[in-house]
């Protein structure tokens, strides 16, 4: 069968059309913070429709933890880029043309563009209050300090932390930095929206159907079933694709014109739209001079830009991310969220992780080096085993670190030579509070349809469900049919992110597939994971499912100019059960490539808060010829086990294990991307230390 | 923003798009393969009124080799790098040439970029100007009235800046055969299909050496002072020679900071890849 994807027959949201659509263009702010004084918008031809600040005064303000967004700013812009304004024409050239006729007078206000900086005292306040939001997505206790421009914090209050480093006989103290990165979906963000009798009806590339839903109706002040929400096919998401991105203007757009209107936007304004949160992590690590852990103290600083998203859960996870899977009776965590004069920081493959693994396995490295050991033997005498408890107080079960460890050492040889070798362990929680539920639907003709919310972004989620589906119903999988999520058909599911919705989603097909037998026509299913962590103390349930890998590097360095060539990449992740072998293979490659360009080379550059390399000609994301020659992965299953969450396991474990690779070396870089520039600053002040070949 | 959609001007022969070039002058901006022109229409940095494709003029689109006239390989101005980097006969003539377009980019784009382009676009993080440079390559430029060769290093003169009149089209590179030595290595600081970072040519001309370095300044850095240390050595230079003159190159040029790297790490790179270039020439 042709894949839809590749023959050009996939409708993707931007492929909507309808009669007499308008299309949108977007005024947008060309500085980091200013005040609006005034918008002139009086030489814009009757054609165009123009929405501005003054039009949505009424509307409500959203935003999916934080209640922080106006569909326009009403008064301040925030960020380069922010919407300042928008247009709707008959064609998307006559709107691009509009925005040259609007005049909008701006008075300058300081910025502040770090968030080590922006927590200082004295900066300048990127928002006066913080109002928590009613959106599902707002699924822990939410910490905003007032008057400040820290949004969230998370703390982990486990033991006592003072007292764990008492007993340290040796102690590491390292501070990582990690840049912005850009999710570079082939298909940049696209909606269409109208209005019929009243309901408003978005067809919207979305991971989040349901979040989207309830943030339009707090907007538009109506329920949210006058809301219905279609997601397509998306071509790549990696976490971009989530809460409200275009689809409020496009829909205020199509109420005030009385037509349906489409927003695309444009490869540079993906960068003005969300990006990965730049970070900067404090580690400081203690263990006995056996290798025993007993103390870690973590601080992060997470920027979440202009505006929160999901900052504040990006936050918490990257607060206990960075503990690492090691059982540390005292641990002390501090993870702030906060906001700069940068583009909004949301999802992002990895949620927090990539920037938390890269601290805290490093800070591992570091340590072993002190300690004259093996960093192998320091993370196997360390590492969690069923039965251990976690920094939330937690016990762990279904726990594999060690064999993933295992296998990542020896497929770099480990045991015969470590120079130019490095590793890393990984556990990442899934969403948890969550709830996943579906539909499967026997049809005359002896087919079934699966009705559930699960996204289709590329990863192949609805190949797995319709996998999984005919398995349990004993059919053949051309006689199940998935069907495209419509919140109007399909029942309440969370989101498609978190790497759940195999796990999530299957477990809740298996119920609805038990349920169809029994009834005949129509089967339900639902699964619930519950828990969640007290934010104050970091006490809890983190996560009912856990993502765990290990990744193995190898690296040759050039020493004159600081270059390196990867010449061996190899994850190992738990997986349980895999229910489609190519497509888990292709998408645990995919989050490896990712984190490749995340090690080598991305990072977004801003000056005084202008993009400086928003475009994939100045930003370079990984090509064919970046792969190292070894490039390989497994996939560790058990017989009888449970399906685990495979979408971005293998992301985070990647800039650890070839920046311990050259530490290995002696080459001590702490902030990515592992530019040759940097490595050879660190060939320059390599001492004498432990490890080092010079 | 946005202004109205340039007007679209593509004759289909030499004769008519000169007389273009004569009318319009300035006020239509060549494209050539657009594959930086386009660039910088997307990011709006150029917003040019109309564009003058060249596209259709065929006959500018030609690979030969005169085996009269000190044999010398003529290529078109609309010859894609494609076309340069699989030609049978560069590749066999020329092959530091061929495996030079070669490194462009990715595929997409080879197909797209034109050699006249490159040229004429003089951006200073390319790689064909750096190699042509060496190899004393001159290109050919037209007008309604006149035809002048001039060599390479007079054709770029600083940032995006070249020698061209407003009526001119470059129309020809001519490249001199050479069967001595030529290096070309480009140093990219990060993806494979990076733009080089350093880019070092070496190439021995009538028996004298050419080291010229590009991606660094706001034009091709060639050096003839410095390259005449190597003059006399015919058995391949000794190391102290390389280093001396690799040494020489990052002391004499002023390197910019772009996010490949910044001047003083680009300094560093250029004594290397100078040093490396030239002991790759050592037979």
């Amino acid at each position: 069968m042709s894949n839809p994807r590749v023959t050009g027959a996939i409708r993707y949201a931007q492929d909507v059309e309808f009669e007499g659509m308008l299309h949108a263009s977007i005024l947008r702010s060309p500085y980091p913070h200013a005040r609006i004084l005034r918008v002139d918008a009086s030489a814009v031809p009757d054609s165009v429709v123009v929405l501005t600040p003054d039009d949505i005064r009424d509307f409500g303000s959203y935003g999916c933890q934080i209640q922080d967004q106006t569909v326009l700013p009403r008064d301040r812009v925030r960020f380069v880029g922010d919407p300042v304004l928008a247009v709707a024409a008959p064609t998307k050239r006559e709107a691009d043309e509009a925005l040259n006729l609007i005049d909008v007078e701006y008075e300058r206000l300081p910025g502040v563009f770090d968030a080590v900086e922006a927590v200082a005292e004295g900066a300048p306040l990127v928002h006066e209050h913080h109002a928590i939001s009613e959106n599902d997505a707002a699924y822990f206790g939410i910490r905003p300090q007032e008057g400040t421009n820290i949004c969230h914090r998370f703390r982990i209050r486990h033991g006592d932390m003072e007292e764990g480093f008492k007993q340290a006989d040796v102690v590491v103290e390292e501070t990582y930095r990690t840049p912005g990165a850009q999710h570079a979906a082939m298909e940049p963000h696209a909606s269409v929206a109208r209005w019929q009798d009243g309901r408003l009806e978005v067809w919207t590339g979305t991971q989040t159907p349901f979040n989207l839903r309830m943030d339009l109706a707090g907007i538009f002040n109506i329920p949210e079933s006058q809301i219905r929400i279609i997601s397509p096919p998306m071509g790549g998401a990696f976490g971009a694709k989530t809460f409200v991105r275009t689809e409020a203007i496009a829909a205020c757009l199509a109420q005030k014109a009385g037509r349906p209107v489409k927003v695309v936007l444009s490869r540079y304004e993906e960068w003005l739209t969300l990006n990965r949160h730049p970070a900067t992590l404090q580690v400081k690590l203690g263990a006995r001079a056996d290798g025993t852990l007993v103390a870690k103290r973590v601080v992060c600083w997470v920027d979440t830009g202009a505006y929160a998203d999901c900052g504040p859960g990006v936050a918490q996870k990257m607060g206990y991310a960075a503990v690492g899977p090691y059982r540390i009776p005292q641990v002390w965590v501090d993870s702030l969220c906060v906001y700069t004069n940068l583009p909004p920081n949301g999802a992002f493959r990895g949620y927090g992780a990539m920037q938390a693994v890269w601290a805290s396995e490093r800070t591992m490295d570091i340590l072993a080096a002190k300690l004259g050991m093996d960093p192998l033997e320091l993370r196997l005498k360390n590492v969690l085993v069923d039965g251990d408890q976690f920094c939330t107080g937690e016990i762990m079960h279904d726990v594999h670190f060690i064999e993933c460890l295992h296998a990542a050492a020896g497929t770099i040889g480990w045991a015969d030579n470590k120079q130019g070798k490095g590793l890393c362990v990984l556990m990442k929680g899934m969403q948890t509070p969550s709830r996943a539920s579906i539909v499967v639907e026997a049809n005359d003709d002896g087919s079934y349809t699966v009705h559930c919310a699960t996204a289709e972004m590329g990863q192949g989620a609805w190949h797995s469900i319709r996998l999984m589906a005919a398995e349990l119903l004993g059919v053949e999988l051309e006689k199940v049919h998935y069907a495209e999520p419509d919140t109007d058909i399909v029942p309440y599911d969370t989101r498609t992110t978190s790497s759940r919705s195999t796990y999530m989603m299957g477990r809740a097909l298996v119920e609805a597939v038990r349920d169809l037998k029994r009834k005949g026509e129509l089967g339900y299913g639902e699964c619930v994971n519950k828990g969640g962590l007290d934010p104050d103390t970091g006490q809890g349930i983190a996560s009912t499912h856990w993502h765990q890998g290990a990744a193995a590097a190898e690296v040759r360095v050039d020493e004159e100019t600081g270059k390196f060539q990867v010449l061996k990449l190899y994850t190992s992740i738990y997986a349980g059960r895999v229910v489609n072998r190519p497509g888990a293979e292709l998408q645990n490659e995919g989050s490896m490539i990712m984190g490749l360009g995340t090690t080598l080379f991305e990072e977004i550059a801003f000056e005084d808060g202008q993009p400086a390399n928003a475009n994939l000609s100045d930003y370079n994301l990984p090509a064919a010829g970046d792969l190292p020659e070894s490039f390989t992965s497994d996939l560790f299953e058990r017989e009888g086990a449970e399906v685990h969450g495979l979408g971005e396991t293998a992301l985070p474990p990647v800039p650890p294990a070839i920046g311990n690779a050259l530490y290995s070396l002696g080459i001590h870089v702490t902030d990515l991307p592992l530019s040759a520039e940097k490595v050879l600053n660190a060939i320059d002040s390599r001492q004498q230390a432990k490890g080092g070949r010079a | 923003m946005s202004r109205n959609i340039p007007q679209w001007l593509a004759p289909t022969s030499l004769q008519e798009a000169l007389a273009l070039r004569a009318q319009l002058g300035d006020e239509a901006t060549v494209v050539a393969g657009g594959t930086f022109i386009g660039i910088l229409m997307n990011q709006k940095i150029m917003q040019p009124q109309a564009l003058l494709s060249l596209r259709n003029v065929s006959e500018l689109a030609f690979i030969e080799a005169s085996q009269d006239e000190g044999s010398l390989l003529r290529i078109g101005a609309m010859t894609t790098h494609r076309a340069v980097e699989r030609s049978p006969l560069i590749r066999q003539e020329w092959p530091v040439l061929a495996s030079t377009f070669s490194l462009v980019a990715s595929p997409r784009v080879r197909n797209q970029a034109t050699v006249g382009g490159v040229l004429a676009d003089a951006d200073y993080a390319s790689d064909p100007p750096t190699l042509l440079q060496a190899l004393n390559a001159r290109v050919v430029v037209r007008s309604q009235k006149s035809e002048r060769e001039i060599p390479v290093e007079e054709l770029i003169i600083g940032y995006y800046e070249t020698s061209l009149r407003p009526d001119e089209l470059l129309v020809e590179v001519r490249v001199p055969r050479n069967r001595e030595r030529v290096v070309y290595r480009k140093f990219r600081s990060r993806s494979s299909e990076d733009r080089p970072c350093v880019a070092v040519a070496a190439a021995q001309v009538d028996g004298k050496l050419r080291v010229v370095v590009g991606a660094v300044a706001e034009k091709p850095q060639y050096f003839p002072e410095i390259c005449a240390l190597a003059e006399g050595e015919t058995g391949g230079y000794t190391r102290e020679l390389v280093t001396e003159i690799g040494q020489r190159y990052a002391e004499s040029i002023e390197p910019i900071s772009d996010s490949r790297g910044s001047a003083a790490y680009r300094r560093r790179v250029i004594a290397v890849e100078v040093r490396r270039a030239l002991e790759e020439m050592v037979p």
